[in-house]
């Protein structure tokens, strides 16, 4: 199946661009760069546009990427949208996937190409000012989406050749920040929109508005639910049947080298802040499209593994 | 557990059901859960449980317990009698 694509510019390509009525919407961290970089017309993120705007730069993590291709395709379908991440993960600048969030606080997908952002510019230099811990989730973010990709009952033949040179590429990173993971995390996204996501995203969607309003002080977000549930998801995929450590080795990926990349994305403080919240919401991570296209079948016993203390201590 | 009591379980765990609706005779217009979605799941679960993996074509034929006992009877698994 091909997935539609932004067209791709470089970043130089967009400062020697003269766009016409160009509004810019960027996140509070970046926006002093933004202002001193980009000589557009800055406006605060979701607050409406100008009536004369054609074209909407927005440069942001994947929740304001997510929410300028929502707020483009219901208010302004007729503005182009250039999307620059200002961190790596979500591939949002890349996918015609946008999550809302629902009235019960829940993510719900919404996918289409009228969710594609037009064009897609990588800000190499806002790498270095990532924060660790944040930088650390997003490369959580993005193992979560080429693994579950990759290892999805939904993925071809064609599908896992493509995912094999991405993962190989993932390897050769840092866990942190690195102007490389832009790429690479597009190429994760590009995979699992191929195919599916699974469990990891099941619990991710499910659990974030929970532990959003219940912990508001560890900033729980989608990346940090990645990062956390990845290992104890791909232990689980490694230990519950062969086909996963199969479909890994057959591609040339050792799935220790994997599994040690996971482990070392683990936080057991957040895994104990979220497992109750796991606990609680488990019925509804088992009814999320994500679980169920899992690549081993989850199972309401499939709790029992998450409580395991091996995985706590 | 024999195989007819590992196919129960695995339609229980799948699809979400409560055991007492789960029938050998149970077809998918009875399973609110038996969407796309949950035949990707069933053919995962039979390829995890019974070892056999099934076509998409397969897949998306099944229309209840009895022809997923029938499709992998004829790859050898036994149900034994009803």
């Amino acid at each position: 199946m091909e997935t539609p694509e932004p067209v791709v510019w470089s970043f130089d390509r967009l400062l020697a661009e003269n766009l016409p009525a160009a509004v810019v919407w960027s996140t509070p961290s970046v926006r002093g760069r933004s202002e001193s970089t980009l000589s557009y017309r800055h406006r605060t993120p979701l607050a409406g546009l100008d009536e004369d705007t054609r074209t909407l730069i927005v440069i942001g993590g994947g929740t304001l990427l997510d929410a300028a291709k929502i707020f483009r395709h219901e208010h302004a379908a007729k503005v182009t949208l250039i999307a620059i991440p200002s961190i790596w993960g979500s591939g949002a600048e890349s996918s015609p996937i946008a999550l809302a969030t629902g009235p019960d606080g829940r993510k719900v997908i919404r996918m289409g190409p009228e969710y594609l952002p037009d064009v897609r510019v990588f800000w190499l230099e806002l790498a270095d000012s990532v924060p660790l811990r944040l930088a650390r989730h997003a490369c959580g973010d993005a193992w979560s989406h080429a693994l579950e990709g990759f290892l999805s009952p939904l993925a071809s033949e064609d599908l896992l050749s493509r995912g094999a040179s991405v993962l190989s590429s993932m390897l050769d990173l840092p866990i942190g920040p690195d102007p490389r993971w832009f790429e690479a995390s597009a190429d994760a996204c590009r995979l699992q929109s191929q195919s599916s996501v699974g469990l990891v995203h099941g619990i991710a969607h499910t659990l974030e508005g929970p532990l959003r309003a219940a912990q508001p002080e560890f900033g729980w977000g989608h990346a940090a639910l990645c990062s956390t549930f990845l290992w104890p998801v791909l232990s689980l995929a490694l230990g519950a049947s062969e086909r996963a450590g199969h479909r890994l080795r057959d591609a040339g990926i050792d799935p220790g080298r994997i599994s040690e990349i996971a482990r070392a994305l683990f936080d057991p403080e957040a895994y104990d802040r979220a497992l109750p919240f796991l606990v609680t919401h488990w019925r509804s991570v088992l009814r999320d499209p994500c679980t169920r296209t899992n690549g081993v079948v989850v199972r309401p016993s499939t709790l029992d593994y998450f409580q395991r203390r091996e995985l706590r201590d | 557990m024999n195989n007819r009591d590992r196919l129960r379980e695995l339609f229980i765990d799948v699809f979400l059901l409560d055991p007492a609706e789960f029938r050998f005779d149970l077809t998918r217009g009875e399973v609110d859960s038996w969407d796309s979605l949950g035949t990707v799941s069933l053919a995962l679960g039979i390829e995890e449980v019974f070892g056999h993996h099934l076509t998409p074509a397969e897949a998306t034929s099944l229309a209840g317990v009895a022809d997923v006992i029938e499709v992998l009877s004829r790859r050898g698994v036994e149900f034994g009698d009803a």
